[in-house]
């Protein structure tokens, strides 16, 4: 008997992957990003990168997962070449340490919507109150553990359970955020906003930092590039879809970013706009945590407000945790051990890993570059690993292969082949100058919080173990394959 | 609002919010045209 896992239907594929895609950088991070770099230019350049980034690696990845049926380290090694397993397992790790300090973000988002619920962010002060009395102490550990504990209990049950999950979540999530977008542009001079963010100085598009800040935004809140795609792409059905439901994730995706945007923005004007520049620079944290409640505890119906927008925030962050856990426990799958206790292993350690996090800011923040960066890396192996298969042979035979319900051109082989690595490249310079010359006398500290030296080490260590391990790794995913291929003949 | 902005504005919800509902739509299209679900009756 066949013990194949795989999607229902198409809606769960595009469900859980947008699950997957959908976070809390949508929501806590595009508004700010888009409103500290130009509005309507970055929202050009940003357009513009969701196509030469975001929806080529999307394809690849699902590309990958279609044909390899394996988890990100067995998907290069099968696509690639078994000498690319490391760079799988590169993305596989960059994507599980992310998970680890992001069960810390879940943590905190599931305590916001509690307290939310409970009236305890009522009043000016308490939001901050709130957050310095329970951030960095034993309690966020505590929300860290119910995020995770909830994310084991839907992996738990496999594909079907995430499936289950994702078709309820993720159109709530998109009906939330519509709902509190809707209800901030009928505020009261919420049409500042709505200014702030679209209006153009045409000539802030020869700043390139703006199309880098985009070409980041596309790189981190997709999830292209991260291997999640990838670990979702194996259940897909044999006749599925590749480049459609490509292009479906990445504009549901950043459509649900623009909702954010004008969201957070009308807010924020139609409340308190003599305060916008303090509140878009309070960073990810400072804006959700502390002046987003702010700024709904003073206008009518606010505290209803409040618990959907951190319903909105806990179901974004739920289902891309639930994806990360996900991608780890099929790697384990892959090297042989069972579905439950490659999970139980996978979440003790992201568990393990996301403790210092939880209690130390400077050890997230620390983690969030390090590994931020990472991806970026990643995103450059996927293109690499493509170009190894054969860009052309990979889109006459999956891209456009069985079940194809819209034809790439080869527009798709020369932005992987040239544009993604160019980008990757780039991007990955421009974000090392930056810590560079944020603290130049400092820049090579090996145990700063943001600096080039954190990154060299943090990452020669990772690859010199991942290099090690290639041949290993190349082996068992291989023998696990066959072994199951054996069974799912029998 | 400046019409540059309510512009921008226009081109940018347009294209993304217009290019996920007509993918939506074709994908919808695409899986009816498959026969994925309920079996044809004779």
């Amino acid at each position: 008997m066949s013990r194949v896992e795989t999607f229902g239907s198409r809606w769960g594929l595009v469900l859980a992957t947008l699950g997957m895609a959908v976070g809390t950088g949508n929501i806590w991070r595009f508004p700010r990003v888009a409103a500290s770099n130009g509005g309507g230019a970055f929202l050009v350049a940003w357009v513009v990168f969701l196509l030469l980034w975001s929806v080529p690696l999307i394809i690849v990845e699902f590309s990958f997962g279609k044909r390899s049926r394996q988890g990100v380290v067995g998907a290069f090694a099968a696509t690639g070449g078994p000498r690319l397993a490391w760079m799988g397992a590169w993305a596989a790790l960059c994507a599980g340490l992310i998970g680890a300090y992001y069960s810390v973000v879940s943590g905190w988002c599931l305590r916001y919507l509690a307290a939310a619920s409970t009236g305890q962010l009522a009043g000016s002060g308490s939001a901050e109150a709130l957050w310095n009395r329970f951030n960095s102490t034993p309690a966020a550990l505590g929300t860290q553990l119910l995020a995770l504990g909830i994310c084991v209990g839907v992996v738990w049950f496999g594909v079907r359970g995430i499936e289950r999950v994702a078709k309820v979540l993720i159109p709530t999530l998109f009906v939330l955020v519509l709902v509190l977008a809707l209800r901030a542009v009928t505020l009261p001079g919420a049409e500042r906003g709505l200014a702030f963010l679209f209006g153009v100085e045409w000539g802030r598009l020869d700043d390139p930092s703006i199309w880098l800040q985009a070409l980041t935004q596309n790189a981190w809140d997709t999830g292209a590039g991260w291997g999640l795609i990838v670990t979702y792409a194996i259940y897909m059905r044999s006749k599925e879809d590749v480049a459609l439901n490509g292009f479906l994730i990445g504009f549901g995706n950043n459509s649900v970013s623009l909702l954010a945007g004008i969201m957070v923005l009308c807010t924020i004007f139609a409340i308190n706009p003599d305060a916008q520049s303090q509140i878009v620079g309070a960073g990810n944290e400072g804006l959700t945590f502390i002046w987003m409640p702010e700024l709904f505890d003073t206008m009518p119906g606010g505290g209803f407000f409040m618990v959907l927008f951190f319903l909105a925030l806990s179901f974004a962050a739920i289902t891309s945790l639930i994806a990360m856990l996900e991608l780890a426990t099929r790697v384990l799958i892959d090297l042989g051990l069972p579905r439950r206790r490659a999970l139980l292993w996978v979440s003790g350690i992201l568990l393990v890993i996301g403790v210092p996090s939880a209690l130390d800011l400077s050890v997230f923040s620390n983690q969030d570059w390090v590994w931020g960066v990472g991806l970026m890396l990643s995103g450059l192996f996927f293109a690499l690993a493509a170009r190894a298969f054969g860009l052309e042979r990979l889109r006459a035979e999956v891209v456009n292969g069985d079940g194809c319900d819209l034809r790439i051109g080869r527009w798709w082989v020369f932005a992987v082949g040239v544009l993604v690595p160019i980008e990757a490249v780039t991007l990955i310079f421009w974000w090392l100058k930056d810590a560079h010359d944020s603290d130049p006398a400092g820049w090579l500290a090996p145990f700063g919080r943001y600096t080039v030296g954190t990154v060299v080490l943090q990452w020669s260590i990772a690859l010199a173990a991942l290099w090690a391990a290639n041949g290993w790794l190349a082996r068992r995913s291989a023998a696990t394959q066959a072994a199951k291929l054996r069974e799912d003949g029998e | 609002m400046s019409a540059n902005a309510i512009g921008v504005m226009l081109v940018i919800c347009g294209a993304v919010w217009g290019g996920f509902l007509s993918l939506l739509v074709r994908a919808i299209r695409s899986e009816g045209n498959k026969g994925g679900g309920t079996p044809p009756r004779r």
